[in-house]
């Protein structure tokens, strides 16, 4: 009972910022002794800013309500800050697949993150306060993810989070939309999300928000990239091989959407079981059809014993490949009849991807992979959401997501460009280093798509097609 | 499409299965439980195999035949360690310990060798037959041309040195008498003076090395991974309960009914369901085991 007890002052905290630093101490010593699962859940409390939340007076930038209200507590989008307390540090949280099978693109984005966030506090942090991030590992389990996202919001009192995967997003939507608390996330692809999230395009109110945005392109753009690149090199007819799980299945129809549409056609469609010993029998049956090319769209370990089952057949023809199979154990698997498959990725060149890159290689030695430039751009337009509210409240960086990313202001590329330019009175527009980070109606960004194709050194960028050229297949309110 | 080129993926794939559920079905047969930890013994054998033929570096042959070694010891081992000391306790409880054996030994894979796949370096060579002509009915072409891989031979060709093995085993050797004897009757074998503990044992030994047989097979064809027998538990058991469980005849039957139901379902169902060939493979058992519900070899129903 007493653990719930302090999770939810420490929710209440999180709304009202209050500015008595000195009493949140004196509770924190009657807490220590009292239990365990008071000190964490308190702690958490502390990560945030400071604030014991039960009788906040409220001070913070736009006029905090400070009662731990549902919302709309009027904070400071004007992009000033009123002199009222900021605290002396601000955590976002991060889902993270620190495990999993995913596990070895969490380097990549994590140390993304680190490198925005190090970028951050040197240019003075958000209102001044230290910035950082808290990461917990959810090993993409939706259920493990339930469990952090509740300790980061609750215990931890994060106003925002940057993380979280389609597979855990698209099955706790409902959930996550109850905490009204702004995900800002790199990873998720998902066609789910194409008409969901975002403020739809009216920042000043919050009753229509749906609290997810993704810095990192949908797959409806990038599978309408690589439909459009297919169709200009004259793949009019496509053979496809694809798994039976959500996301294989959901790459597939963003493809054939924009395929079909344009006048390709499908000659044929096998699905089989992923982790499989053999798909000889699916390939067979396969290129019995006539066609250009065939797509195929795997879990990479299928995808080799699949593509490995293809080379020794020598059924020969164009493969396309779903964007995660661009990995150079399937170039060293197969052996040199993949040689010239290409496939699409979302672009990784934004506006201030050179920015980024500077950062990211003084940070550590991961690799940048597809969602590292979208973890740099999420960090940032949280740290400058922030900035223009002049608070860290949830609500208050909801409302200013907008505000901050879309076009109409100075452009700028970092956050302490941004931080300068909101000083100065000036409204912002942030250029992203993966997308310009222009955030539609639904959270979403469109970006360039990148093609990589498959050679003696693994996957190489050959090609790019422009977000311009992509944008027209997408139609507008649809993404 | 040619039916004969899928019924040559079939047998391939039956092969595969038919070496593990020979194993699989000498446990229920003659130890009298169902183990569901079968598959990780499959898993085990497939990193032995990489470990000797990548970390070590042993020829591919050689990698073959220490995993079948270690099959055995690592089935001897955990059978002493879990199964023997309830051996008296019945079915049931072996059942669960199995269950929990196996969920241990695949986290502790993972834990230890991480989830990532390993691959185990082999040349393929394919052999096209290109000559055969077609005798087509209706869309259906009988025979037309067809290939078969090196990879595809060895397996076959592994299925059928191990059937060949199994049957002088069982027919020509003391041992392989004495099994049969404890499968039909294990108190009878008893009074006759088999020493039913030291054939139990030979059991969990024979096992354990098919295991690592079929493992370091499915390891060549995909990879090793903590998953690797786990995801081929279910044919395994369904070979062995389709052929008549306890029957190795039965099994190597029912294994091949598996294989060329996945491998022609795949083949010739409509587009929008050939995702559950496997289904298909398991609509079939239980239309069997309705017929007949002691499967298709076996001669009576166990008490499990």
């Amino acid at each position: 009972m007493v653990g719930i007890t302090f999770n939810t002052r420490c929710v209440r905290s999180r709304n009202s910022m209050p500015s008595d630093t000195n009493k949140l101490v004196n509770r924190r010593t009657v807490l220590t002794v009292t239990g365990s699962g008071g000190i964490v859940g308190l702690a958490g409390c502390v990560s945030f800013g400071g604030g014991d939340g039960g009788d906040g007076d409220g001070g913070s930038g736009g006029g905090s309500s400070g009662d731990g209200g549902d919302g709309d507590d009027g904070s400071g989008d004007d992009g000033s800050d009123d002199g009222g307390s900021t605290p002396d540090t601000i955590s976002i949280g991060q889902p993270a697949a620190l495990s999993g099978q995913w596990d070895f693109l969490q380097p990549g984005v994590s140390q993304g993150t680190d490198a925005a966030v190090a970028h951050i506090n040197e240019a003075g942090g958000p209102l001044g306060a230290e910035f950082e991030v808290i990461r917990r590992d959810t090993a993409v389990d939706p259920q493990e993810a339930r469990t952090v996202v509740t300790q980061l919001i609750e215990n931890d009192g994060v106003p925002a989070i940057a993380g979280l995967f389609s597979s855990e997003i698209n099955p706790l939507w409902e959930f996550l939309q109850d905490f009204e608390v702004p995900m800002v996330t790199p990873w998720p692809g998902s066609t789910f999300l194409d008409t969901r999230g975002g403020d739809k395009a009216t920042p000043e109110d919050l009753s229509d928000d749906e609290w997810v945005w993704r810095t990192v392109v949908g797959d409806t753009v990038h599978t309408s990239g690589s439909a459009v690149y297919a169709l200009e090199n004259d793949l009019d007819t496509l053979g496809v091989l694809n798994g039976t799980t959500e996301g294989e299945r959901s790459y597939v129809e963003g493809f054939l959407s924009v395929y079909e549409d344009n006048g390709g056609t499908v000659a044929e469609q096998v699905e089989v079981e992923i982790g499989g010993s053999s798909y000889q029998s699916a390939l067979s049956r396969l290129f019995d059809a006539e066609f250009d090319a065939f797509l195929v769209s795997l879990p990479l370990e299928s995808a080799i014993t699949a593509l490995s089952d293809w080379s020794d057949a020598g059924y020969g023809r164009q493969p396309i490949l779903s964007d995660p199979l661009a990995q150079q154990d399937l170039v060293d698997q197969v052996g040199s009849d993949i040689y010239g498959a290409w496939a699409g990725s979302p672009g990784q060149s934004g506006p201030s991807f050179d920015t980024f890159e500077e950062a990211f290689s003084d940070q550590g030695d991961a690799e940048v992979n597809a969602w590292s430039p979208p973890a740099w751009d999420a960090v940032q337009v949280i740290a400058l959401a922030i900035e223009r509210a002049g608070e860290a409240t949830p609500e208050a960086i909801e409302r200013n997501l907008g505000p901050v990313s879309r076009d109409g202001g100075t452009a700028v590329s970092t956050f302490a460009e941004g931080k300068e330019a909101l000083a100065n009175g000036d409204e912002i527009s942030y250029q992203g280093a993966a997308t310009p980070t222009n955030f539609t109606q639904h959270g979403n960004v469109f970006g360039s798509v990148t093609i990589s194709t498959a050679g003696e050194n693994g996957f190489e960028a050959t090609s790019e097609v422009p977000a311009e050229d992509i944008r027209e297949f997408v139609a507008d309110g649809e993404y | 499409m040619g039916l004969l080129q899928e019924a040559v993926f079939g047998l391939v794939t039956g092969s595969y299965i038919a070496i593990a559920a020979i194993g699989f079905t000498l446990i229920y047969g003659i130890v009298n439980m169902i183990n569901f930890a079968y598959g990780e013994y499959l898993t085990l054998g497939a990193f032995v195999g990489f470990l000797s033929a990548s970390a070590v570096p042993l020829p591919l042959p050689i990698a073959v035949v220490v995993a079948m070694i270690g099959g055995g010891i690592i089935s001897i081992v955990l059978a002493r360690g879990f199964f023997t000391p309830i051996n008296d306790t019945g079915p049931v409880p072996m059942l669960l310990t199995s269950i929990g054996l196996g969920i241990a030994i695949r986290n502790a894979i993972r834990l230890v060798g991480g989830r990532g796949a390993r691959y185990i370096e082999t040349e393929t060579t394919t052999f096209r037959f290109d000559g055969v002509p077609d005798v087509a009915i209706g869309s259906v072409d009988l025979l037309g041309g067809f290939f078969v891989t090196s990879e595809h031979l060895v397996v076959f060709g592994s299925a059928v040195a191990v059937f060949l093995s199994i049957h002088a085993l069982l027919t020509r050797t003391d041992v392989g008498i004495a099994m049969r004897a404890m499968g039909d009757d294990e108190s009878l074998a008893r009074v006759r003076g088999i020493d039913t503990q030291l054939i139990r044992d030979s059991v969990w030994v024979l096992a354990g090395v098919l295991a690592g047989l079929a493992g370091v097979l499915v390891a060549i064809q995909t990879n090793v991974s903590s998953t690797t027998g786990f995801s081929h538990i279910l044919q395994i058991l369904s070979a062995a309960i389709l052929g008549g469980a306890g029957s190795p005849y039965g099994a190597i039957i029912g294994a091949y009914v598996i294989g060329l139901a996945l491998a022609l379902s795949t083949a010739f169902l409509p587009s929008s369901m050939t995702g559950l060939s496997s289904a298909v493979a398991f609509a079939i058992l239980i239309a069997v085991l309705l017929v007949k519900p002691s499967g298709i070899a076996g001669t009576e129903v166990r008490e499990a």
